[in-house]
């Protein structure tokens, strides 16, 4: 079907509300001004040379990239047995499991960054690695749950049973038969969540401390301070980064495959 | 002693009885059909079989083994299931391969035994497909060489033709009867599908409300139904209710028939009687010779044949013609119908009905 010139139009403008913001974001960042210019009036590196000199910043990235690979490690662990069960099993109590996993998605995430404050604090855990993980970790599992369980209730139940009638045991099956076939699902959900945490702002606030104060929270009061384009100068690599991991992700798996389930290939 | 032996098998799911006391032996190499209608427990016994249910009651016996309490995955049998269940991942030559790598068959053997199971198939060329890249009768091939190359004792076919269209169906039919020879295979086949029951199996076991109701070859069992219910799920069957008075057959609405005498121990020897003839045997015929009149309600055309509904004395008859090529009677048209009375069966009505 052919789209009208109204539809044209339509869609230009969306993709412009959308993607406005990145490009004043990205332009910012070349100015040579000590503050937040656009468009900018002169263009020079100057802002990104000048996160070199700003360690905290480079910290603070690595502390984010490895918050995000091992809270997403942790929620695809997680969440793949549940989404088995889930999506497959016939139990009492299977649709309140659900929405127990589903749940973070609808608690103001400012009650969640309270609870999970209180909550470390009985453990003597906050501002610790591992409590941030934990914290990012139930953030991040509705995403996970929902790309999984799209994974395997589009699997024919019927290749377990396959394998199993030509001898596979129990492992073996979920192994050679049942994780490849929800694959797509599993790396979509653990791109998803990785993203989301390495974005996550209004929990983390909460409950890091200087060494593990994640890259969202640096920009966050470094922008309270000071206004110089540094932050568009951070954002701007920030935003890099995630496009090359899409890119990889998509050159491997298909990323419409991914997030959008399982189409026909 | 039968190769396999289903020895009173029952298997109930909560209150509903899916299998009742179902006995059928299967003598190593034959090809049998469970055929019956959705529901009619012909699935619950190959799931019984394969090891996915466990029997209510009853015991199955493979080749003198007792296969109560052994695992599905010890059972070794070749199951092709209705949506294939190819492995998505894997191309078609490990799909094939899988079951050998569960029996650590490796090297050399493997590959021999995959090229093999391919060849059987006609699929050598695919090997390295895989499985979204193939037709659907081509995933079905794999399936199929995939349940053999484990040389399995017993070969299932859970409805493995039903999500073909109706041309490569009949070719695969063809297909399947050809790979089940060679390879030798004792083979139980689950179908809705009574001409695929008919043209693959040596034997057919029809199956309603989870009992057996009819055990033969496919022409017996077309010729000689022993229920009503047998009667109409194999073929196309008209019904004509009624009794004997005497020798003689009387409709309901009080017509006679001369009909076959019932056997003595059989069906309607007193009280209803249903006579089942086949639309195939019914003539049209001059005035003269007629057994019943009536007039054309409907008419289809199917091709290499014509199908009438024929409202008579006797009830509305069904009539299949061969197309001869030239103008048949239109609906409204009088005909006059006729057929040999050995072509009749007397059957008990169904109870039922």
């Amino acid at each position: 079907m052919k789209n009208g010139a109204f539809a044209h139009i339509f869609t230009v403008l969306f993709a412009v509300f959308m993607l406005a913001p990145i490009g004043v974001v990205v332009a910012v960042s070349f100015t040579a001004e000590g503050f937040l210019e656009f468009p900018p009036s002169t263009l020079s590196l100057r802002w990104y040379w000048a996160i070199l000199d700003n360690p905290d910043f480079i910290d603070a990235f690595i502390v984010s990239l490895k918050l995000g690979f091992v809270s997403a490690l942790l929620a695809t662990v997680l969440t793949v047995p549940a989404g088995l069960a889930i999506g497959r099993g016939r139990f009492r109590g299977r649709d309140a499991l659900q929405a127990l996993f589903l749940s973070p998605l609808t608690v103001p995430t400012v009650v969640l960054g309270i609870s999970f404050l209180r909550f470390l604090s009985l453990f003597g855990m906050n501002g610790t690695f591992i409590g941030l993980a934990v914290c990012h970790a139930v953030i991040i599992i509705p995403f996970v749950l929902r790309l999984v369980l799209a994974s395997v209730t589009g699997m024919d139940p019927s290749i377990e049973k396959a394998s199993v009638s030509l001898g596979a045991s129990p492992w073996t099956v979920f192994r050679r038969v049942t994780l490849p076939a929800i694959t797509p699902g599993v790396v979509g959900g653990f791109v998803l969540a990785f993203i989301t945490s390495f974005d996550e702002l209004t929990v983390s606030i909460f409950i890091v401390n200087p060494s593990t104060t994640t890259l969202p929270v640096r920009l966050f009061s470094h922008i309270a301070q000071t206004t110089d384009p540094l932050v568009a100068s951070v954002s701007t690599v920030a935003i890099l980064f995630t496009v090359v991991v899409m890119l990889i992700v998509d050159r491997l798996y298909g990323l419409d495959r991914l997030l959008i389930g399982e189409g026909k290939r | 002693m039968a190769y396999l032996e289903l020895d009173h098998l029952s298997k109930a799911f909560g209150p509903f009885q899916a299998v009742a006391d179902f006995s059928l032996d299967v003598a190593r190499g034959e090809f049998v059909s469970l055929l019956g209608p959705s529901g009619c427990g012909k699935t619950t016994t190959l799931q019984m079989i394969a090891g996915f249910e466990e029997p209510t009651s009853g015991t199955i016996r493979l080749n003198g083994r007792d296969l109560s309490g052994v695992a599905a995955r010890d059972r070794g049998l070749g199951i092709v299931f209705q949506t294939y269940a190819l492995f998505p991942h894997m191309t078609v030559a490990e799909n094939v391969g899988f079951g050998l790598d569960m029996r650590k068959v490796r090297g050399k053997e493997r590959k021999r035994r995959i090229a093999a199971a391919l060849e059987l198939v006609h699929l050598s060329h695919l090997a390295g497909r895989h499985p979204r890249q193939l037709s659907g009768g081509q995933r079905q091939r794999v399936a199929l060489a995939r349940a053999l190359v484990i040389e399995p004792e017993l070969l299932l076919l859970d409805e493995p033709l039903s999500n073909l269209d109706a041309k490569l169906r009949e070719e695969m039919q063809l297909e399947l009867r050809r790979i089940q020879q060679e390879a030798g295979v004792t083979t139980l086949l689950v179908t809705h599908d009574q001409n695929e029951a008919m043209a693959l199996s040596d034997r057919i076991a029809v199956m309603h409300a989870g009992t057996l109701v009819q055990e033969a070859a496919p022409f017996e069992a077309y010729e000689r139904p022993t229920t009503a219910f047998a009667s109409a799920f194999l073929g196309k069957s008209n019904a004509i209710h009624g009794r004997y008075e005497g020798p003689e057959f009387v409709t309901k609405d009080g017509v006679r028939l001369a009909a076959p005498a019932p056997a003595a121990d059989g069906a309607g020897a007193a009280g209803d009687v249903m006579l089942a003839l086949r639309p195939e045997r019914i003539l049209f015929v001059e005035e003269a010779d007629a057994v019943v009149s009536g007039k054309v309600v409907e008419r289809v055309f199917l091709g290499d044949q014509w199908l009438f509904k024929v409202a008579t004395p006797v009830g509305e008859l069904l009539v299949t013609r061969r197309n001869g090529g030239h103008a048949e009677p239109e609906p409204g048209a009088t005909v006059h119908l006729a057929w040999a009375a050995d072509h009749l069966r007397v059957l008990a009505p169904e109870a039922a009905a």
